[in-house]
């Protein structure tokens, strides 16, 4: 039978496996940046029966544009390098939960047990956990309610909302002078705003900022509210020295405090620093046997790319090695 | 030869194969059959035919008022998926295109029982108390 113009379109359908709660994988990968897509190549190569369970495939690269330091491209848009490590990961017809959040970690007698908020619970001999990290929230009155309508974490994908606009942008390090550089290319009004006092940022990019002359620099005050009823209007700042409050008229207002290792769901299960990170050694391996760390969630110095990467590659070889050395593999 | 390229059987075959229970498929259509009434018949049968999990019912939308009155069937062609019941799942027109896609994950959810949302998203929903009626436009581009 023939209809003309009649068509059935089945890409939806070609999405990767999930994983089967039922199965007892050799290694299921917690996370879906650069570490954990590492260590699925690694692992797969390795013909490790494994799965991934991620939120979404990318993590923090997905907030940056350009990135200068990716070894062999003197400039690679972040979104396209992120895309080819995914092309890559995909080539290997490696079951991936994508979406649910991991809302437990257990260690049970021969196996991982990790339970995801889609109420499913998957096995596994090894894992390794790459979940990264996220945006430090200020926790002050008004950032919940206004987020997306004035207050922002990511300049890169944010910034051009805020065209000749006046923006408070809170935070004293690298990364709030990256956001301020972002927010001024746009013409943007920015004050920074920073709880401690002086600057943690490299001179050469505080000089870039203060050059402008577009930029107000207000230390050692700490926001106390922000102000608004259908987006940002105010954020109210308090002098720590003299508990003076100022209101600053603003458009938005972008949080760049930190980072927040995602440890959740291994945070009674594992050892951690003081910081959150969970402590790894230089094979990758954590305090629980079987449970490796790899990028920003763990204590490895420098959270870059390339670093994140190597660790992912290190963990899943660590993996292996382990199930090797126990006849599991 | 069938609607279904052999290349999108194979596929529903495989996708079919996590189905967990029974998925009833009831199709209105009438004696006098409008061309996608006959268009859609034809793709259900034919998909329905893949897995011992699915079932058709064709039913004319003219002789069983009744029965299209029950469904809340006004139009046609009109498809309803049920599992161990009415999830108030409805399909006006062909379900071709773009949307044959949704069709299949709807039978997939219905045949886990399990729409996929999240223990929160489905925490909240059960708090819903009284109808809501929600249209939702979309551009598919």
């Amino acid at each position: 039978m023939d209809f003309p113009g009649f068509s059935l379109d089945t890409s939806l359908l070609e999405k990767a496996k999930e994983p089967e709660p039922e199965v007892t994988y050799d290694l299921l990968i917690l996370g879906g940046g650069p570490a954990a897509m590492s260590a699925a190549v690694y692992a797969a190569r390795k013909m490790m029966k494994l799965a991934i369970i991620t939120k979404d495939f990318g993590g923090q690269v997905r907030e940056t544009s350009e990135i200068e330091n990716w070894l062999g491209f003197q400039s690679i848009n972040a979104k396209d390098l992120v895309d080819s490590f995914e092309e890559h990961v995909k080539s290997f017809d490696i079951p991936v939960s994508l979406g649910p959040s991991i809302t437990e970690v257990k260690r049970e007698a021969d196996a991982f047990k990790v339970q995801t908020d889609d109420i499913r619970i998957y096995s596994s001999r090894t894992l390794i956990l790459a979940t990264g990290k996220r945006h430090r929230p200020l926790n002050v009155q008004g950032e919940k309610e206004l987020v997306g309508r004035g207050v922002a974490y990511c300049a890169t994908c944010d910034a051009p909302f805020f065209k000749e606009k006046k923006v408070v942008v809170a935070g004293g390090g690298n990364s709030a002078f990256t956001t301020a550089v972002d927010l001024l290319k746009v013409g943007a009004e920015v004050i920074l705003v920073n709880f401690i006092k002086g600057w943690q940022a490299d001179e050469a990019l505080q000089e870039r900022v203060k050059q402008t002359g577009k930029a107000s620099l207000l230390d050692n005050h700490q926001v106390i509210r922000i102000e608004g009823k259908d987006s940002v209007t105010t954020v109210v700042v308090k002098n720590r020295e003299n508990e003076e409050e100022k209101k600053l008229d603003t458009d938005g207002v972008f949080v760049e405090i930190g980072l927040l290792p995602n440890n959740e769901s291994v945070k009674n299960l594992v050892e951690l620093n003081e910081q959150g990170e969970v402590i790894v050694d230089c094979s990758c391996r954590t305090s629980v046997e079987g449970l490796f760390g790899a990028g920003d969630v763990t204590t490895v110095p420098h959270k870059q790319i390339v670093i994140a990467a190597g660790e992912g590659a290190k963990a899943a070889l660590s993996a292996y090695n382990y199930l090797i050395n126990k006849s599991l593999i | 030869m069938g609607i279904l390229k052999e290349k999108d059987r194979e596929k529903l075959i495989n996708v079919f194969k996590d189905i967990e229970k029974d998925v009833k498929i009831v199709m209105f259509t009438q004696e006098m059959e409008c061309p996608r009434c006959e268009m859609t018949r034809l793709m259900l049968e034919e998909v329905s035919g893949l897995s011992d999990k699915l079932s058709l019912e064709v039913h004319d939308f003219v002789a069983e008022a009744d029965l299209a009155k029950k469904y809340g069937v006004d139009k046609i062609p009109a498809t309803v998926l049920l599992g161990d019941m009415d999830y108030g799942i409805r399909f006006y027109g062909v379900p071709a295109g773009y949307e044959f896609n949704v069709l299949i994950e709807d039978i997939m959810d219905v045949g886990k029982r399990n729409p996929g949302l999240s223990k929160e998203v489905m925490t909240e929903l059960a708090k819903v108390d009284r109808p809501v009626h929600m249209q939702v436009l979309i551009s598919p581009t």
